[in-house]
């Protein structure tokens, strides 16, 4: 018995030395992400306690402070310029002590912003933490963003979930990204409890949720923007394809669709044909589901995930706001012909954020590779010490710069002669594409899309604009084209 | 042929040996009183920023508590260990300051009766010790024990009487006391164990029934005991609680095998726990959900999803860290349950790794000497009730600590001695005191030690005597 009671002695010794072990494991080991987890409520309250990082615009103006509250349990605030809480409410997110933190840049970059250890150089810094907070400049410059949201706001008025997205084509840098309806973050982070709950049920009662990102967090078909793509897996894999002649149709009969046939029709039933070049400058509905159709669908599919479709964008605010593009599977489409050909045109099941359409243009405009998009700057200490500070990355390599090469000359016709004439004066030299998704019941809807970039100069820049819910009879050029001609406008203007 | 033997007198040497041992306790008695009110003045330091005015009447009355827990000790049980009071003196002291410290976040009042539970609880401890003169008194005893746990077990489902919480009927309610019988039920059952295997310990290792030409245990010994753990777990069942079914059962199946050595019980028992763990699983929403959240506690991450206790705990620990915030300085109250299932997660924000795991040590102390005593004690009842006494708070420690840092499903048990609770403080000091009068009687390990050697050297010169073997 005595050797039976020692060996139980072993085994409650082995239990509490795994206790031991998993505390290791949770003190020491993820003691770190704990401690900053947004949903920590610890991390809401030190940022009460303690000030919190300042999170500024690329042309230095204070979006989001901590200031000291006059009364109230909590010795700061978080509060947001009122000039600009509701124009970057989409990209600053908010800090709320009930609603926890988890979008945005208060979300992404928290461990900066909140009070941190610094870090350890001897044992007592080890025992006796001192913090300190950092503060976050964004790519964003406050004017243009407010001239964006103007643009979008004037030009889709009263419109849920008209967006625009503009970046810089060469680093990935978000330049401006608005999308209606905004909300003012301010209410969600006050200090009562009661304001913030009013608050947020005002905002989720709201039509199209505004605390939803429309740019980044919302698909919509991308139509025949998409055919940007489609062209791109002609011209870098079937030269054969690129180099036909595609004869002038006005409608074409689906495959495997009984008899009668469904019909893929064009705009109107306009006749339409010829070249690769001048299918994407006309916008040839019949032709390029054609084209679809023979470039296969394992081909179409992976020029849609190369351009980063299928996947989450890396943009940097949490990862579960980002929507994922959608395109179909070679496995699906292998047995939905019609699907393929749809899909071709930017129809059926494919959906896209303006952000990842604004990444297409970009991606053309700089020689077929996609920057990593990003909204962080740089990140300094509170001396103003430098503490990180973002580096261009490329992300995924969508076609040869010979291919972006030759699209940018069939998207420069699409602003001088195509779907998008008469929209850019011609000395700004704008590649473009316009996109008119049918989309609801009876496809009595579209959503109209625009995507361009102006090569001119040194400074690229690539715009999408999107107003999802318009009439039947409207086109991505009567509607988003004018949107995106004032945001060049003001951007070029500026120059 | 006589031994020559140049050892002072047995009786001298013990007398000697019980003093020192005393001394000890006074000793440590007085360390763990000083370092709990040095923790409270720090707590009550760092979370007010003032000194605390009543840190000299807490000392003075954890001194009389002390005094009065020790003197009973030299009177009723002079030769028992010396360790074990201290260490359990500490794990309350640090109790009540974290009650003390929730109560001052949280702006309720719990200290003041916790402080009236512990002195209870000193008080039951020296009653016990004054009752139970001899451990074998307990074993005569051993129907009457059985009846009362099953009384106890069912006073909570009588109507009117029991009362729920937190989805458990494991409480009765006497006017604005509550109490939960079940934490005395463990003890009383695990002396009725201890009897019952320490008499039918033959029956229940040497096989004696045939089956065929085959000698196979005989099953009938085990009829009652077994009638009594399933009475155990169905009533644990309707009283919808895992916690306590978990550990009467492993107590059972513990000492079961530190009976009879044989593993075919360890084998049954897992394979019964399994099977009555997978149908509380499927039948028991509770069970259920503690089954989920402990495979997967961060599933429900949402905005307004801002719950889940165990969450909450690993983020209370996380942002302990090694050193933890500091007495005062965290917010312990931010997790649900703290002050009962919870309060390790407490310690363990505020005091850091170094905290945790010097509770976790402080358990692990109390289990070596509780497994010292059962070896060195007299009979085999007395053995098996020190070892079943050791596994219930070693185990019931192990299992909500466990719980917290995930190694286990949660189960809603306190933490002895350190959580809030009067019937569990109550009913741990009466279990230790049972394990203080058995140590008593038991000699000390020392003298085990002692025995063992003398054993050893005997043989060796028998052996030499007898001459070579051939």
């Amino acid at each position: 018995m005595e050797k039976r009671i020692r060996r139980l002695g072993i085994f409650m010794m082995l239990c509490m030395v795994a206790i031991f072990v998993q505390l290791n494991n949770i003190q020491v080991v993820k003691a770190n992400s704990l401690a900053t987890n947004p949903a920590n409520p610890r991390v809401q309250a030190a940022g009460r306690s303690q000030p919190r990082g300042d999170i500024i615009s690329a042309d230095g103006v204070t979006l989001a402070s901590s200031v000291l509250a006059v009364s109230g349990v909590y010795k700061y605030r978080r509060v947001y310029n009122p000039n600009t809480a509701v124009l970057f409410s989409q990209i600053v997110g908010y800090n709320s002590l009930k609603y926890g933190n988890f979008n945005g840049v208060e979300a992404e970059y928290n461990s900066y912003l909140v009070a941190h250890n610094k870090p350890a150089k001897s044992l007592r810094d080890l025992l006796t933490s001192q913090t300190e907070v950092d503060n976050v400049t964004l790519t964003i410059n406050s004017n243009l963003q407010s001239q964006v949201a103007q643009a979008v706001d004037s030009g889709a008025p009263g419109v849920n979930g008209a967006a625009a997205v503009v970046l810089d084509p060469t680093t990935g840098a978000i330049e401006a990204m608005y999308s209606n309806p905004v909300f003012d973050p301010n209410p969600l982070a006050s200090p009562d409890l009661a304001t913030e709950t009013a608050a947020w049920t005002a905002q989720l009662a709201l039509p199209g949720n505004p605390l939803r990102a429309g740019a980044y967090n919302q698909i919509y078909p991308p139509g025949s923007s998409f055919k940007v793509i489609t062209a791109s897996g002609a011209l870098e894999h079937r030269p054969d394809l690129a180099a036909m002649t595609y004869p002038v149709v006005s409608s074409i009969p689906l495959p495997d669709t009984g008899t009668p046939p469904q019909i893929l029709h064009n705009y109107s039933f306009e006749p339409c044909g010829g070249t690769l070049q001048e299918l994407l400058i006309q916008s040839c509905d019949a032709d390029f589901a054609s084209v679809g159709q023979l470039l296969g669908a394992p081909t179409l599919v992976n020029q849609a995930q190369a351009y980063g479709f299928n996947q989450r964008v890396p943009l940097d605010v949490p990862a579960s706001t980002v929507a994922i593009s959608n395109f179909g599977t070679a496995a699906a489409f292998a047995a939905d012909v019609p699907g393929l050909m749809k899909s071709a045109i930017g129809q059926d099941n494919v959906a896209a954020s303006a952000l990842q359409m604004a990444m297409v243009a970009g991606t053309v405009a700089n020689g077929g590779v996609e920057m990593t998009p990003h909204v962080m700057a740089q990140i300094r200490g509170s001396q103003g010490n430098l503490v990180a500070s973002y580096t261009p990355k490329p992300w995924l390599r969508a076609t040869s710069s010979r291919t972006a090469a030759t699209l940018t000359t069939f998207m420069q016709g699409v602003a001088s002669s195509g779907t998008a004439a008469g929209i850019f004066p011609a000395n700004w030299n704008v590649a473009a594409k316009t996109g008119t998704a049918e989309v609801g019941p009876n496809l009595s809807e579209t959503t109209d899309w625009l995507i361009a970039f102006a090569p001119n100069g040194q400074s690229k820049v690539a715009v999408a604009v999107v107003v999802p819910k318009q009439a039947a009879k409207q086109t991505g050029a009567g509607i988003s084209g004018p949107i995106v001609k004032q945001i060049l406008q003001d951007i070029l203007g500026n120059q | 042929m006589p031994v020559m033997t140049l050892r002072t007198p047995q009786s001298m040497r013990r007398a000697r040996g019980v003093k020192a041992r005393r001394r000890t306790e006074f000793g440590l008695l007085v360390l763990a009183s000083l370092v709990i009110v040095a923790a409270y003045t720090l707590m009550v330091l760092g979370n007010t920023s003032r000194l605390p005015s009543d840190s000299i009447p807490l000392l003075v009355s954890l001194f009389l508590l002390a005094a009065v827990a020790h003197v009973a000790n030299r009177v009723l049980a002079p030769n028992a260990h010396a360790v074990i009071l201290p260490i359990v003196f500490l794990l309350n002291g640090i109790g009540y300051t974290m009650i003390v410290r929730i109560d001052l976040g949280t702006g309720k009042h719990y200290a003041p009766l916790q402080a009236v539970w512990t002195a209870a609880g000193v008080a039951a401890y020296v009653i016990t010790l004054f009752v139970v003169r001899r451990s074998r008194d307990l074993d005569r005893y051993r129907y009457l024990l059985l009846f009362g746990g099953v009384v106890l077990m069912l006073v909570p489902l009588v109507p009117h009487l029991g009362a729920n919480i937190n989805g458990a009927r494991l409480w009765i309610r006497l006017g604005s006391l509550e109490f939960q019988p079940v934490e005395l039920a463990k003890i009383v059952l695990c002396i009725f164990f201890a009897s019952y295997f320490a008499e039918k310990r033959e029956l229940l290792t040497i096989p004696t029934a045939r089956l065929g030409n085959r000698l196979v245990l005989d099953p009938r010994p085990l009829v009652p005991i077994a009638l009594a753990w399933v009475f155990a777990i169905g009533v644990m069942s309707l009283e919808h609680d895992i916690g306590f079914s978990a550990l009467l059962f492993t107590l059972f199946i513990g000492m079961l095998w530190v009976t009879t050595g044989r593993t075919g019980y360890l084998v049954l028992g897992v394979a019964l726990f399994a099977i009555g763990a997978y149908i509380s699983t499927r039948y028991f929403a509770q069970t259920h959900i503690r089954i989920e959240t402990w495979l997967d506690p961060w599933k429900v991450i949402s905005p307004s999803d801002p719950g889940g206790q165990l969450r909450q705990a690993w983020y209370s620990l996380g942002s302990g860290g090694i050193g933890g915030t500091g007495l005062g300085l965290g917010s312990p109250w931010l997790i649900p349950n703290v002050r009962t299932d919870f309060i390790f997660a407490g310690i363990g924000e505020e005091m850091g790794l170094l905290g945790s795991t010097m509770v976790v040590v402080a358990f692990l102390l109390i289990v070596g000497a509780g497994l010292r005593i059962a070896q060195a004690a007299k009979s085999e009842f007395s053995k098996l009730a020190a070892t079943g006494l050791t596994i219930i708070i070693g185990f019931q420690a192990f299992f909500i600590i466990g719980g917290v840092v995930r190694l286990l499903p949660l189960t809603g048990i306190t933490l002895p001695f350190v959580s809030y609770g009067g019937s569990a403080l109550i009913a741990n000091y009466v279990l230790i005191a049972l394990l203080m009068r058995i140590s008593d009687e038991g000699g000390t390990t020392a003298d085990a030690a002692e025995k063992e050697q003398y054993e050893k050297n005997e043989e060796s010169r028998r052996a030499l005597l007898a001459g070579p073997r051939r």
